[in-house]
């Protein structure tokens, strides 16, 4: 059973408050969409969820163990694994050497070609296979976000948090990712879902979480979130509701917005 | 078909690499009466080994240390002075300043964890000068500017047992790292080149890996050190001068940055070229270069840098011995993915 526990997690940098006491718990395999505004925290509470930033106060559970202080590789190896905002493939190694890295990390005692034919299944799945032997940095950019996806299932996790997957991302492209989704999700692990692609969130999403200001303002069904109006307010400062009374994302801002996290 | 192709491909590498080695291990009969170029030849394997090692450390696992020379020249200066003081025998001293140089690039490594680019290099930099203004300054125990003096390998030593000492250390070294670029080392080295924190959430120990390169690199280089200032006869700290680890990296910059023969071919070529260009013959007229056979060199480092930036040797090695493999592979996907291709074979 999966089990991950955001206990009142602070973080601070300076004199900045970027996690004010966010508290949440996932129970098995669901699928949680995460927005905010900028600066709201999203990309920092990923951080400490993956061991780079320690928290400043508060505690992370994960399958019955607390994480908190644990070293990236260490969390990721106990089955929490992440792709970044930007992309970051190992540029100057082939797509199939990419792939390879999580899987060796994780078997100590593995050799190379055991993972061969996983690498290629998955490669395949993600319809890249005849790019196995090419660099990482001659691919295109939806390309590499593939590539991402494709290294985390060689790391099999049980939870992914995605931070920004749609972003500046051809339709078809999408529709491969929606598909990765659905069916990693299928296979029985648990999602975080970081955008602010809101269509993409309320499709796939069955349970969002809102941060604003560092704080967890909102967190439940998505239909219900996007009629509360404290998340009204934190996304336009002011409430507005639509004719349905749901979030009101103005024009150009659904998709790519920056994050600015500290 | 492919079968065939791939044993093909890996027998063309392995005559080259036959053919090579039988190169280097019989060029002696041809040197035996000129001692200087077989001196030159034992010089320019000291060379090979730090610019491969230099590579392994900088082009393949990212971390640009300055600091390699250092390594060679506390593996010497152990050595020597353990052998001058205590009287221990140049074998065990080999040993000793090899295990020194090993455990202060632990150290390195330790202190260097959070440092990246060009942080690191300033460190190994400032680490560096340490060293050599220590040793400069304590010459009444290390003989300052005057250099130490360092017993022979052995007793009644000639240079073609040294020469021979100096090619088996190359050829150890490099199938040392070899073995470990080619290990699951190497991959995890090479992905915490490209992005420590991407690494690290991939369940890479960055930090282990980090620490281990710099162990390795530095027992390599101090041994280098130790054996072949026994050879020179003298270790002097010139040695650990910016300008001689400039030129370990300029060497490696011109063979392959990113691969460990084509950074030791071009250190070889380099050292060996540096001497032929001493004194050149144009239609019978002799002229000294000197100095200026440097100024040739950072001629072709400028070049190198701006014109072929994965250095001269390497490419050779990759079009002849690399790339075709690959292109196979990928070429042969494209045509089984492509539809007229499947209704061609049908």
């Amino acid at each position: 059973m999966i089990e991950l526990e955001v206990r009142d997690v602070y973080k601070s940098f300076g004199g900045i408050q970027a996690l004010n006491g966010v508290s949440f718990k996932i129970q098995g395999n669901e699928l949680i969409g995460l927005i905010g505004p900028n600066g709201a925290g999203k990309t920092t509470l990923t951080n400490v969820l993956d061991g780079v930033y320690k928290p400043t106060g508060g505690q992370v559970w994960f399958k019955g163990q607390r994480i908190d202080g644990l070293p990236p590789y260490e969390i990721a190896r106990r089955g929490l694994g992440r792709t970044f905002q930007v992309t970051r493939a190992f540029r100057r190694m082939t797509v199939l050497e990419n792939m390879l890295v999580p899987a060796m990390a994780l078997h100590a005692t593995a050799r190379k070609r055991d993972f061969h034919r996983k690498a290629m299944e998955v490669l395949e799945f993600l319809t890249m296979e005849h790019l196995a032997r090419e660099y990482a940095r001659s691919l295109s950019g939806g390309q590499q976000k593939l590539l991402e996806l494709g290294r985390l299932l060689m790391l099999d996790p049980d939870i992914i948090i995605l931070d920004e997957p749609f972003a500046g991302v051809h339709p078809k492209l999408m529709e491969t990712i929606y598909e990765y989704i659905e069916v990693v999700h299928g296979q029985g692990k648990a999602f975080i879902i970081i955008s602010h692609d809101m269509e993409s969130i309320f499709t796939l999403s069955k349970r969002l979480l809102v941060l604003n200001f560092g704080e967890l303002i909102a967190d439940g069904d998505p239909n219900q979130v996007k009629r509360d109006p404290v998340v009204i307010e934190a996304y336009l400062g002011e409430e507005e509701e639509e004719e349905e009374g749901s979030v009101v994302i103005p024009p150009g801002y659904e998709v790519g917005w920056e994050e600015i996290d500290a | 078909m492919k079968a065939i192709r791939s044993t093909l491909r890996i027998d063309s590498r392995s005559i080259a690499a036959v053919v090579l080695v039988a190169l280097l291990v019989t060029a002696p009969l041809y040197l035996r009466n000129s001692p200087y170029q077989m001196a030159v030849a034992t010089g320019a394997f000291f060379y090979a080994i730090m610019a491969s090692s230099w590579t392994l450390l900088a082009g393949i696992a990212g971390q640009f240390s300055f600091a390699h020379m250092a390594f060679a020249g506390i593996g010497a200066y152990t050595a020597g002075l353990l052998g001058r003081d205590l009287g221990i025998t140049p074998l065990m001293g080999i040993i000793l300043g090899t295990l020194l140089a090993g455990f202060i690039g632990l150290i390195i490594g330790l202190l260097c964890l959070r440092l990246k680019a060009a942080y690191l290099a300033l460190f190994t930099i400032a680490f560096s000068e340490l060293f050599r203004i220590a040793l400069l300054t304590e010459f009444q125990f290390t003989e300052g500017s005057n250099g130490l003096q360092l017993s022979k390998l052995w007793e009644a030593v000639q240079g073609i047992e040294e020469y021979y000492v100096m090619l088996a250390l190359l050829l150890g070294a490099m199938a040392l790292m070899y073995w470990l670029v080619g290990s699951r080392i190497g991959l995890f080295l090479r992905s915490l080149r490209e992005d420590q924190e991407a690494a690290s959430a991939m369940g890479v120990n960055v930090v282990r890996y980090k620490v281990l390169i710099f162990v390795v690199t530095s027992l390599i280089a101090g041994l280098a050190g130790a054996v072949f200032y026994h050879v020179v006869g003298i270790v002097t700290p010139n040695t650990m001068e910016i300008l001689q680890m400039s030129l370990v990296i300029a060497m490696a910059v011109i063979g392959g940055i990113e691969s460990l023969l084509g950074a030791a071919i071009g250190a070889f070529l380099t050292r060996i070229g540096l001497e032929v260009l001493r004194e050149i013959n144009i239609f019978g007229v002799q002229i000294e270069l000197g100095a200026w056979r440097y100024a040739a060199f950072g001629l072709l480092l400028m070049f190198t840098l701006r014109f072929a930036q994965n250095g001269l040797v390497y490419p050779i090695i990759d079009r002849l011995f690399v790339r075709p493999g690959r292109k196979d592979t990928v070429a042969k996907r494209e045509q089984a993915s492509s539809p007229t291709a499947t209704e061609g074979e049908s």
